[in-house]
């Protein structure tokens, strides 16, 4: 058997393998059904991205994935153990980075608090915080305060303080949504070159249709009212992506006349 | 220090001059008789006199003693209590109209009741100067710990971070400019309930050095404490807030 043949193998056992399921999972939250009987797998090294109009229950699945909400029923698992609460091995990046960071910690500070929770040693602190800052394009800001940093930086500062937690998964709600295009753009190919080349899994949650089909290995759209999945998209493109041939691609304009179809059905 | 503040700061000394300036003019005129009213120059050599005896080195340091150990147990209790029931929703709804009766009640309504209790002690005093001083801090950690951004809360727990470091990480820096504001409030309560305590229970201070030198008809002397009180109030509140801008640089750094 060739190399290539084994690996191909390697990689597809791994795809039939699931680190977090959804299973019947329903979230019910103040007499309301935000999720309905959702089933979800996420494979170990996926690229997941959830889409869907507003109020559709993305944010929420991601919270339920997180841990920081339980289903009402139904379950939800992480490597076959149901999840109660949040874990180390799973990292959440928050929209809202201005709120997620503390104002009264430097950059260095905010990432050494992942360290201080994990229990590094205060003399490794300082090589890994540096090494953190650099692998987020922030070096030399180490000494600046959240409220000194562009929007662009908070967040980069907020994905180098998910990263500071070694996880194994990445759950990311509409992180960059309250970005400007270009910036925007210079964090996704970040957030794949950091990803891909760790074999992390990601479900990332966005609003951007085209970002998801940029991103992802799948894509989800949910329908709204309650929360359930609409349609589900493999994404073939090539790897690595990039911004200028991906989004020329004629696959990528298939999947995203496909997804825009989707969701104006599901806006009425 | 620029320009303009320059001239500002040069400014606001020019009116505090005059005002001085003016009082010596009302004493030496005779507009008010100098038994009740003693020019600066006056009250300034009774200054000069009182501390060279010791006398009112004493009585400083005496109310500065009331003041300290009050406010420092106000700072402690009103600390505490606030996080505890500022951390809880089900706290703050049980203990907030407690709360909302005793905060606008006078002190100076308990302190007969605290005499009663305690005596004319120094005990009595602390209780009573830490009683009134307690509530702004009070009041103010509790909103500090009330206020907290939740997504805090939840980096907290996706970090996995143990109830202690998130009231030590999280809460407390969060609640710091409040509560800070708080103790800088309850200073002067604590003064001002320093001297009420010391002209009432006769306790070494500079209380009851103005009230002596009031029923002696030593206006210069009684003068000269009241400055002396004035200067407390200032002194210590500068110190206070240069630890807040100190703890706080955060806040500036952005602006």
């Amino acid at each position: 058997m060739s190399v290539v043949a084994r690996l191909d193998e390697a990689r597809a056992a791994r795809r039939q393998k699931t680190l977090i399921a959804f299973n019947a999972a329903t979230l019910r939250l103040g007499g309301k059904t935000i999720i309905e009987n959702l089933d979800l797998q996420v494979r170990p090294g996926e690229f997941l991205c959830i889409v869907g109009a507003s109020g559709c229950g993305k944010t929420t699945a991601l919270r339920l994935a997180a841990g920081l909400y339980r289903p009402t029923s139904g379950s939800v698992t992480f490597d076959g153990e149901p999840v109660t609460a949040p874990r180390r091995e799973v990292a959440i990046v928050f929209q809202d980075y201005g709120k997620a960071l503390l104002p009264w910690r430097t950059a260095a500070g905010n990432i050494s608090l992942a360290l201080e929770a994990a229990r590094v040693p205060a003399r490794e602190r300082g090589a890994r915080i540096e090494a953190l800052l650099r692998k987020v394009g922030l070096p030399g800001h180490a000494g600046k305060y959240p409220t000194e940093m562009s929007g662009g930086m908070q967040q980069r500062l907020q994905i180098a303080r998910c990263l500071a937690q070694e996880p194994s998964t990445l759950l990311m709600d509409e992180p960059f949504g309250a970005l400007d295009a270009m910036t925007r753009q210079g964090l996704q190919d970040e957030v794949l070159s950091l990803t891909q080349a760790s074999q992390t899994t990601v479900v990332f949650v966005t609003h951007d249709l085209d970002e998801a089909i940029y991103l992802g290995d799948r894509v989800i759209g949910l329908l709204p009212h309650p929360g359930r999945i609409g349609i589900e998209l493999d994404i073939d493109l090539p790897r690595p992506r990039d911004q200028l041939a991906t989004r020329e691609h004629p696959e990528f304009l298939r999947l995203r006349r496909q997804l825009f179809d989707f969701i104006k059905a599901t806006e009425h | 220090m620029n320009r303009a503040a320059i001239l500002w700061r040069v400014a606001s000394i020019l009116v505090a001059g005059s005002f001085v300036a003016a009082w010596q003019l009302i004493a030496d005129l005779r507009l008010v008789s100098p038994v009740f009213l003693p020019g600066p120059d006056r009250a300034w050599a009774a200054l000069v006199r009182g501390f060279s005896s010791g006398d009112l080195a004493g009585k400083l340091i005496g109310t500065l003693e009331h003041m300290a150990y009050g406010w420092l147990a106000a700072s402690i209790a009103g600390i505490a209590l606030g996080a505890l029931i500022g951390s809880s929703k089900v706290m703050r709804a049980y203990v907030a109209p407690s709360l909302e009766f005793l905060r606008p009640l006078p002190v100076s309504a308990i302190i007969p009741v605290a005499i009663a209790m305690l005596g004319l002690t120094q005990g009595m005093a602390l209780f009573v100067i830490a009683f009134g001083a307690i509530w702004p801090i009070m009041l103010a950690t509790i909103h500090g710990f009330a206020a907290v951004e939740p997504r805090l809360y939840e980096v907290a727990r996706s970090l996995q971070m143990s109830r202690a470091a998130i009231i030590g990480k999280i809460a407390l820096p969060s609640a710091l400019p409040d509560i800070l504001a708080g103790m800088r409030l309850s200073l002067t309560v604590a003064l001002i309930l320093s001297v009420v305590c010391e002209i009432l229970a006769g306790l070494d201070g500079l209380g009851q050095w103005v009230l002596l030198s009031a029923r002696a008809f030593r206006s210069a002397d009684l003068f000269a404490g009241v400055i002396l009180l004035g200067a407390t109030g200032y002194v210590t509140s500068i110190a206070v807030s240069l630890v807040e801008q100190r703890l706080l640089a955060w806040q500036t750094a952005a602006r």
